[in-house]
C-alpha cells in the first residue's frame, strides 16, 4: 500500500510536469534519475561521507549519552549537571553553534561528526535518564537486599528496564544525526549531501537539490526504520509484562 | 544455619509535612533461630515498617535490630536474608531460571555447577520444573510469587522475610502456597518471619504470632502456638487451633470479659 502511494505520486508529478503545471523549478521524477545518470558522482561522492559523518556523530552521542545518562541516575550530584548540560546544547540553534565549532576545530570531518552528535544528543540523554528511573521501588530494595554495588545495579535493573525507553530515544535520534551532519557541511565541507545543496544552490541545478532533499529524507528514514524494528522486536518479549499482580 | 531476630525496644518516626509521625513504639521481638513467626495488624501498623527495619532497607530511629547477633547490613553481605515481596518484583527480561539466579550472579560465584544445581533444586521445590526457561508473563501470579520464594532462599539465607507474600492470591491458590511454603521453610532450616492479615495463616504457619496495634504501631500480644508440625490443613479444624485463632483476635480487637487462657490446672481438693 505505501509503495502503491509512492507510484501514484511519482506518476502524478510526472503527469503534471509533462502537462506544463509544474513551474521550471520543480523537477520531474524522471529528471532527477537523469541527473543521476549523466553525474554518477553526484551520488557516489556525497552519499558516503553524510553517511559516515552522521553515524559517527550518532555512535559517539550515543556512548556519551550512555555513559552520562548512568553516571546522573547514580551519583546524585551530577543529575542536574547532565541534564542541563543537555537541555542547553539542545536550545541553541545547531545553525548557530556550526560556525562557532568551525572556528575551534576547523572545517574537517571532525566538525561534521561534532554537529551531528550535538544534533541529536537530546532525545537520547532524555529517553535513557527517564529510562535508567523507571526502575520500581520494589526491584530497587531487591538490589539493596542483595547488597549489589552501584555498578551492579545499573547492569542488572536499570539498563535491562531503561531499554525500551533508550530505544525510544534513539529512535527519534536518528534522523537528527543526518540533518546535523548536513548542517555541518554547509559550515565547510568539499563533499557530501550538505555541500552538494550548495553547489546545486548556486548552480542553479535544481534536479540536485531535489536529490539531495529525497536523499536526506531517505536516510532519516533508514535510521528511524532501523530504531522501529529493534523496538518492534524488543518489545514483543516484553509485551504483557505485570510488575504487580 | 541460622538465625535469631532479636528486635530491641524499636521506635521509628517519619518526619511528614506536618507533624512527625510516630509508626512504630518500643517494639520488641525475639524470633527463635529456625522458627517461624508471623506478624498481624491492621492496616497502617507498621508491620512492613518493621520488616523493612530487619531486613535494614531503614535505619531504626531508636533501638536496634540484630540478626544472629549482627547488624541487618552485615547479615545482608552474608548471605544471611531473603525478602520475599507482596508482589513477586521478578526481572520482567530474565527467564524464571535467570530471576532465580539472579543473587547468585549478584554475589559472586564460586562453584558455578554446583550453583545452577542448587538454582535447579529449588525451582523444581517450588513446582516450577518444566518452565525454567519461561518468562515472568508466561506465568500466573502464584507461580511468579514461587519463582520469586526459589530467588529468596537460593543463598540458603539464615532468615526469611515475607511481606504479604500471598495477599493477591485467591483463598484455594493461598492455602496450597502456604503448605507449600511450611514444606520449604522446614526443609531450609532458616528462621521465617511472616507480615499477614489473615489470623488463621498466622496461626496455622507459625510458632509465634506478634499482634500489632496501629498509632502508634506497637506489638500489644504474643500468641505462642503449640500445634504439632509438620501441620496438615485437617489441623485447622481442630480446637486447639481454635483456641490460638482466639487468642489472636482477642490480642486484635480486645474482649470484654478477660478469659483466662492458661490450661486448667488441676484443682486441689
Amino acid at each position: 500500500m505505501p509503495l502503491a502511494t509512492i507510484i501514484a505520486l511519482v506518476g502524478l508529478a510526472e503527469a503534471l510536469k509533462s502537462g506544463g503545471v509544474l513551474p521550471m523549478y520543480v523537477p520531474a521524477p524522471s529528471q532527477l534519475v537523469t541527473a543521476v545518470a549523466q553525474t554518477p558522482s553526484l551520488l557516489t561522492e556525497n552519499l558516503g561521507p553524510t553517511v559516515r559523518r552522521a553515524s559517527a556523530g550518532y555512535a559517539i552521542a550515543a556512548f556519551c549519552t550512555i555513559v552520562a545518562a548512568s553516571l546522573a541516575v547514580t551519583v546524585q550530584r551530577l543529575y542536574g549537571f547532565v541534564y542541563n548540560f543537555s537541555v542547553t546544547m539542545h536550545s541553541v540553534p545547531i545553525i548557530a553553534t556550526a560556525p562557532l565549532l568551525a572556528l575551534w576545530i576547523g572545517t574537517g570531518e571532525p566538525l561534521q561528526i561534532t554537529i551531528a552528535a550535538l544534533a541529536c544528543q537530546f532525545p537520547m540523554v532524555v529517553g535513557a535518564i527517564q529510562g535508567l528511573q523507571a526502575a520500581d521501588a520494589r526491584q530497587r530494595e531487591l538490589m539493596e537486599i542483595l547488597s549489589a554495588t552501584k555498578l551492579q545495579t545499573l547492569r542488572y535493573l536499570l539498563l535491562p528496564s531503561a531499554l525500551p525507553y533508550m530505544i525510544a530515544g534513539f529512535k527519534i535520534a536518528a534522523p537528527t544525526a543526518v540533518l546535523g551532519a548536513i548542517t555541518g557541511e554547509w559550515a565547510g565541507a568539499d563533499r557530501g549531501i550538505g555541500a552538494m545543496m550548495l553547489y546545486a544552490l548556486s548552480s542553479f541545478n535544481t534536479p540536485a537539490l531535489w536529490l539531495a532533499i529525497l536523499i536526506t529524507g531517505f536516510l532519516a528514514a533508514i535510521g528511524y526504520g532501523f530504531w522501529a524494528l529493534v523496538e518492534s522486536v524488543v518489545t514483543v518479549s516484553s509485551n504483557n509484562v505485570e510488575l504487580a499482580e | 544455619m541460622s538465625r535469631d531476630i532479636l528486635v530491641d525496644q524499636v521506635g521509628m518516626v517519619f518526619q511528614g509535612r506536618g507533624e512527625p509521625v510516630i509508626a512504630l513504639e518500643k517494639v520488641d521481638m525475639h524470633v527463635q533461630a529456625g522458627s517461624f513467626a508471623s506478624i498481624i495488624g491492621p492496616s497502617g501498623c507498621g508491620k512492613s515498617t518493621l520488616l523493612r527495619l530487619i531486613a535494614g532497607l531503614m535505619k531504626p530511629f531508636a533501638g536496634s535490630v540484630t540478626l544472629g547477633g549482627e547488624s541487618p547490613s552485615a547479615a545482608r553481605r552474608d548471605r544471611g536474608l531473603g525478602f520475599v515481596f507482596q508482589s513477586p518484583t521478578l526481572m520482567p527480561w530474565r527467564t524464571v531460571r535467570e530471576n532465580v539466579e539472579l543473587p547468585q550472579d549478584i554475589m559472586g560465584r564460586k562453584d558455578r555447577r554446583a550453583e545452577s544445581e542448587r538454582a535447579a533444586a529449588l525451582i523444581e521445590l517450588v513446582g516450577l520444573k518444566g518452565f525454567e526457561n519461561a518468562l515472568p508473563h508466561e506465568l500466573s501470579g502464584g507461580m511468579q510469587q514461587r519463582a520469586a520464594i526459589a530467588r529468596a532462599l537460593v543463598l540458603k539465607p539464615d532468615v526469611l522475610l515475607l511481606d504479604e507474600p500471598f495477599g493477591a492470591l485467591d483463598e484455594i491458590t493461598r492455602q496450597r502456597m502456604n503448605l507449600e511454603l511450611l514444606r520449604i521453610w522446614a526443609e531450609s532450616g532458616t528462621s521465617a518471619l511472616l507480615v499477614t492479615h489473615s489470623i488463621a495463616e498466622a496461626v496455622f504457619m507459625s510458632d509465634k504470632v506478634y499482634v500489632m496495634s496501629a498509632r502508634p504501631g506497637r506489638i500489644t500480644s504474643v500468641i505462642d502456638v503449640d500445634l504439632p508440625r509438620p501441620r496438615k490443613l485437617d489441623d485447622m479444624r481442630t480446637p486447639a487451633f481454635f483456641d490460638c485463632v482466639n487468642r489472636v483476635r482477642d490480642g486484635l480487637f480486645g474482649r470484654e470479659s478477660p478469659v483466662d487462657h492458661t490450661v486448667p490446672q488441676q484443682i486441689e481438693a
